[in-house]
């Protein structure tokens, strides 16, 4: 699904090469729930843009369901991130003017659909995560866990091939956080993959597979689960 | 310690003999702490003794008379006391690990780097199978002992992540150490 070929990332600062990763090999196969672990300053979230196309590697080579992500146009990059691919944020990045409802619809009406048609996409979802009687709520009128839930809602309606999750629960108490891990691992167990990156080793624990980052390298991966199939 | 308040507070639910009690105890709390049926005859003694517990003879026919335990007013007022008592002390440092820290070259601390990451992964192993284990007990059961028993997991998970975390810190720590050392060196 997705695989990581020897990839580096490097950053100029004047005349120094910092390397925020070096010479990552993984491949992520469907199904998985892959957590990334790792102290602040490893390149989990370099790594995790990689991934989505959010970031060019500077050595090596990024398939995603094996289309280049290092070797394709602007264009059809554009189409993999919006189409293939679920973004989870801590901060939720919802936009506060518009409705759970429409929040979560956002990446249909984008591609074009008309509202009529994203509108049950988007009830059902809203259902699935738990806030059908949110629907028409606004984002100031959630709380945090709610706004993750719409979040995760509006990561799943292009039916995306992987789900990436940044820091989800940095920023929500022990409890709330929680029930997002269980959500989302009720959702792997649906076959939805999952790459999620995390500082906490409570969050890391629901994944079925856990790599750990130690200066840009991969310093240790490990198997837990079997793997939704 | 606590021995004697668990063996009191499974009592005080109902009158048991001995086996049942410890049956009743490995069910509640057999999971993180075993005990054997002398250390159970010798707190029941010893409780009998403080009056907190006291017992009646149960006639059988061909075999010997069995006891069977129930807790007094006076028992039942100091479990009440004590459950609502906080536990004034935080857990001992005397985990097999702090001791290999203790001991390790501090100077060469190449072996130690590596023993902090095996730590590490093993403790982060342990934590997932117990987040898979709160699953499935999430999964099976509703009610107030799965709630305990899942709370009792959260304990468990929290206090591996501490362990990781202070792990890591060893680690920066460590390596700042080692660092300042080269420094100085220069």
């Amino acid at each position: 699904m997705i695989e990581l070929n020897k990839v580096g990332r490097m950053y100029r600062q004047g005349n120094r090469e910092v390397h925020a990763l070096k010479d990552i090999s993984l491949m992520i196969g469907k199904g998985e729930f892959l957590s990334i672990m790792g102290p602040s300053g490893s390149g989990k979230s370099t790594l995790l843009n990689l991934m989505g196309g959010l970031d060019q590697a500077t050595a090596g080579e990024v398939f995603m369901d094996g289309r280049p992500l290092h070797a394709i146009s602007d264009n059809e990059l554009t189409l993999i991130r919006r189409r293939r691919i679920g973004y989870i944020f801590q901060f939720f990045n919802l936009l506060p003017l518009l409705t759970a409802e429409e929040n979560v619809g956002l990446p249909l009406l984008l591609d074009g659909l008309p509202f009529s048609e994203v509108r049950p996409k988007a009830a059902a979802l809203l259902r699935q995560v738990g806030l059908h009687d949110r629907s028409e709520h606004r984002p100031e009128q959630l709380s945090g866990g709610e706004m993750q839930r719409v979040a995760i809602a509006r990561a799943l309606i292009t039916g995306p091939a992987v789900i990436l999750a940044d820091e989800p629960t940095g920023n929500l108490d022990s409890h709330t956080s929680e029930e997002i891990f269980l959500l989302l691992r009720s959702l792997n167990e649906e076959g939805q993959t999952i790459v999620m990156v995390t500082h906490d080793p409570k969050a890391a624990a629901y994944g079925t597979r856990i790599i750990t980052l130690k200066d840009g390298t991969l310093a240790e991966d490990m198997v837990i689960g079997e793997t939704a199939s | 310690m606590s021995i004697k308040y668990a063996l009191l507070a499974i009592l005080a639910e109902r009158d048991l003999h001995g086996y049942e009690l410890k049956s009743s105890f490995d069910h509640k709390v057999g999971e993180f702490w075993s005990l054997n049926y002398g250390q159970i005859y010798s707190t029941l003694d010893r409780l009998e003794k403080e009056a907190l517990v006291t017992h009646d003879r149960e006639m059988q026919e061909k075999r010997p008379d069995r006891k069977i335990f129930s807790i007094t007013p006076q028992g039942r007022e100091e479990l009440a006391e004590w459950l609502a008592t906080p536990v004034g002390k935080i857990r001992a440092l005397r985990d097999e690990f702090f001791i290999k820290l203790v001991f390790m070259d501090k100077d060469d601390p190449g072996p130690l780097l590596a023993l902090l990451d095996k730590q590490k992964a093993l403790y982060l192993k342990q934590m997932s199978k117990l987040t898979q284990r709160k699953m499935a007990l999430k999964k099976a059961a509703q009610g107030p002992d799965s709630l305990t028993g899942e709370l009792l997991m959260d304990a468990g998970l929290f206090h591996a992540e501490a362990d990781i975390r202070w792990l890591t810190l060893c680690e920066a720590k460590l390596k700042a150490a080692v660092d300042r050392k080269k420094t100085s060196k220069r």
